[in-house]
């Protein structure tokens, strides 16, 4: 079995594509956790900075166009006539009319209009504020009592923080996907490529018992994918430190990963890492061809992705039997680990499940290679 | 000793309308190889004759029949066997990205040969067919006439007692040819035991002790080349089958 692994370890690392396969999906990882980062914040910029052309039909008192700067409005006063032309050269994203004391906002309901009006409610809230205390002074009516008649303050704790947790979570599945697209190559050419140039042939011929045989191939593809994971690993830390410090939506939060979430994260990717490459090794082994088996494992790429994608989209959380359900049971592990919780129960029970799934693959594959179909499948 | 006995092998084949239907590939084939003999196994292509080798050297699992080395079988003992074999076949294709050297090597350590006797092993071979412009060269570089020198130095590695040749040059230049053909008389010189198959009738005429006559899977004819000239009363192998196959 050693010197079967030490073959396959050799015609891994001499076969480029194989060595592609292996780091083109994790150095896509620091392009995606940066330029995600980067939309959310130019997204997240856009909705103040953007949409703030409002156009004013009526001569704005002093306090009035303070109160319009202090939210942001770029006010523009004119004529009913000039405004409507500016309107719609698309010269502002709304205007407001004034008839004795009513106001009406006018526009068009669209994104730029639902940003706009959200500064504008902004501006008559303070404005009414204004008037209201102006009131109560003529009066001579103590207006501190009235403003802080409530109070609101802002409690959102960093943990919480809602881009933090999508990047991570992001950054995580993608180390999956390339934990998968790093087995299907090397799993495909040392089954049924061998199969294809004729190798397989001789190896068959050599006293091996055909167990070593898979053994050795399925810890070399095995080693290859863990690779990829630990490579993976080593950039999404990197990245999301990187990110950390370029991006203002990151304010206040810690995105280096824990001693412990590495350590854990570790374990999911070597648990994955061996599940996936039996998995690769048993479907390879039954095409034809290389070209049958890369379309028989074209959809284990998704299947690797989606399950965990869905659980991150409706919020599904981990449980112990979750944890027994191979694909998804990874992605909820490193989501919780993302989110700094560890699970002892559920990561034991998802190592219980990928030895069981792997013994299962395993003797499937041992017992096809003992019999000659795995030569001849015609 | 190679013992052979009332070896069959049954195949499933698509017919018409996608139908199947069973046919025997080889039917009721025995013989014995004795140490130190070549045995040509002769037959036209779809004769059985690789079927027959791969069931003996334990890649096809027989229908039925038994196939022993030195009175142990496939089941008795698998692993032992195979280290007393070598297998070389017209298809037999070796990893590419690899070296000469390399290859041996990983032979050598599959085969069970000693960890410090493997480089003088790798060097002696290489001396003997002239291997040592191109041992460290990848595979993939070599000529067609130095990949098959390297193919017969992998069945030399483990210096084993029985060796099954199955077409082994077919395909080959007159070159290529030649190496194997020497190949195979001074094995038989040092006592190791051959079994060689063709459709060169006259390749199989120079070279074999016995030949064992194919046809659609049934042994037609058994015997050295000169006791089935005389019996057909024929001048050559060639017309010895073609007479064969008129009695049939």
């Amino acid at each position: 079995m050693k010197n079967i692994l030490k073959k396959e370890i050799r015609e891994l690392f001499r076969d480029k594509k194989s060595l592609m396969m292996m780091l083109i999906i994790p150095f896509m990882i620091p392009l995606l956790v940066l330029g995600l980062s980067a939309l959310y914040e130019s997204e997240l910029n856009l909705d103040n900075l953007k949409y703030n052309r409002i156009g004013f039909t009526y001569k704005l008192t002093k306090a009035e166009e303070e109160i319009a700067k202090r939210v942001g409005i770029d006010a523009h006063v004119a004529s009913l006539d000039k405004i409507k032309e500016m309107y719609e050269n698309d010269e502002l994203d709304l205007y407001v009319t004034k008839t004795n004391n009513k106001y009406t906002i006018n526009g068009v309901n669209n994104e730029a209009m639902l940003y706009a009006k959200s500064l504008v409610d902004s501006y008559f809230t303070l404005y009414a504020e204004f008037l209201q205390t102006e009131y109560l002074e003529e009066y001579n009516v103590p207006t501190d009592s009235f403003n802080q008649i409530i109070q609101v303050e802002e409690n959102i704790s960093d943990s919480e923080n809602f881009f933090a947790s999508y990047i991570v979570n992001y950054a995580f599945l993608f180390i999956i996907m390339a934990i998968t697209v790093s087995a299907t190559y090397p799993a495909t050419d040392a089954t049924a490529g061998e199969k294809e140039r004729g190798t397989l042939e001789t190896l068959l011929t050599f006293p091996i018992k055909s167990k070593d045989i898979i053994i050795g191939k399925f810890l070399s593809v095995s080693i290859s994918s863990i690779i990829t994971g630990v490579i993976s690993l080593i950039l999404v830390y990197f990245s999301l430190i990187l990110a950390g410090n370029i991006f203002s939506i990151y304010e206040n939060v810690n995105m280096v990963l824990s001693i412990e979430s590495i350590i854990f994260s570790l374990v999911v990717i070597l648990a994955y890492s061996f599940l996936i490459s039996g998995i690769c090794i048993a479907i390879a082994s039954c095409s034809k061809s290389f070209k049958e088996a890369q379309s028989a494992l074209t959809p284990i790429t998704f299947l690797s992705f989606f399950p965990g994608f869905i659980a991150f989209m409706v919020n599904l959380k981990s449980s112990s039997l979750i944890s027994l359900i191979p694909f998804i049971n990874y992605s909820l592990i490193f989501k919780d680990i993302s989110e700094g919780v560890i699970n002892y129960l559920d990561i034991f029970l998802m190592l219980a499940s990928t030895i069981f799934f792997i013994s299962i693959v395993l003797m499937i594959v041992i017992k096809e290679y003992k019999s000659e179909k795995i030569l001849f499948t015609n | 000793m190679l013992k052979v006995e009332h070896l069959e092998k049954r195949f499933k084949r698509t017919i018409k309308d996608n139908k199947k239907e069973e046919f025997l590939a080889d039917n009721d084939i025995s013989f014995v190889a004795n140490d130190g003999e070549i045995i040509g196994i002769l037959g036209p292509n779809g004769a059985g004759k690789t079927t027959l080798l791969r069931m003996i050297v334990g890649i096809l699992e027989p229908s039925s029949g038994l196939v022993e080395f030195d009175s142990k079988s496939y089941k008795d003992d698998e692993i032992s066997i195979k280290k007393n074999l070598a297998f070389l076949s017209g298809n037999t294709k070796l990893y590419n990205s690899i070296s000469p050297y390399e290859l041996l090597e990983m032979c050598a350590k599959f085969y069970g040969v000693k960890k410090d006797l493997i480089a003088s092993r790798i060097n002696e071979i290489a001396e003997i067919l002239e291997m040592k412009n191109f041992l460290y060269s990848r595979i993939e570089n070599l000529s067609t006439g130095e990949t098959q020198r390297v193919n017969i130095a992998r069945c030399l590695i483990h210096d084993p007692k029985y060796y099954i040749l199955d077409e082994a040059t077919s395909g080959l230049d007159i070159i290529s040819s030649q190496i194997i053909i020497d190949f195979i008389k001074k094995e038989k010189e040092r006592g190791k035991t051959i079994l060689y198959s063709t459709h060169y009738m006259e390749e199989a005429e120079n070279i074999c002790d016995r030949v064992i006559m194919l046809n659609k899977g049934q042994i037609i004819e058994e015997g050295t080349p000169i006791s089935i000239k005389e019996k057909t009363m024929t001048n050559n192998l060639r017309e010895a089958f073609f007479k064969l196959m008129e009695g049939k």
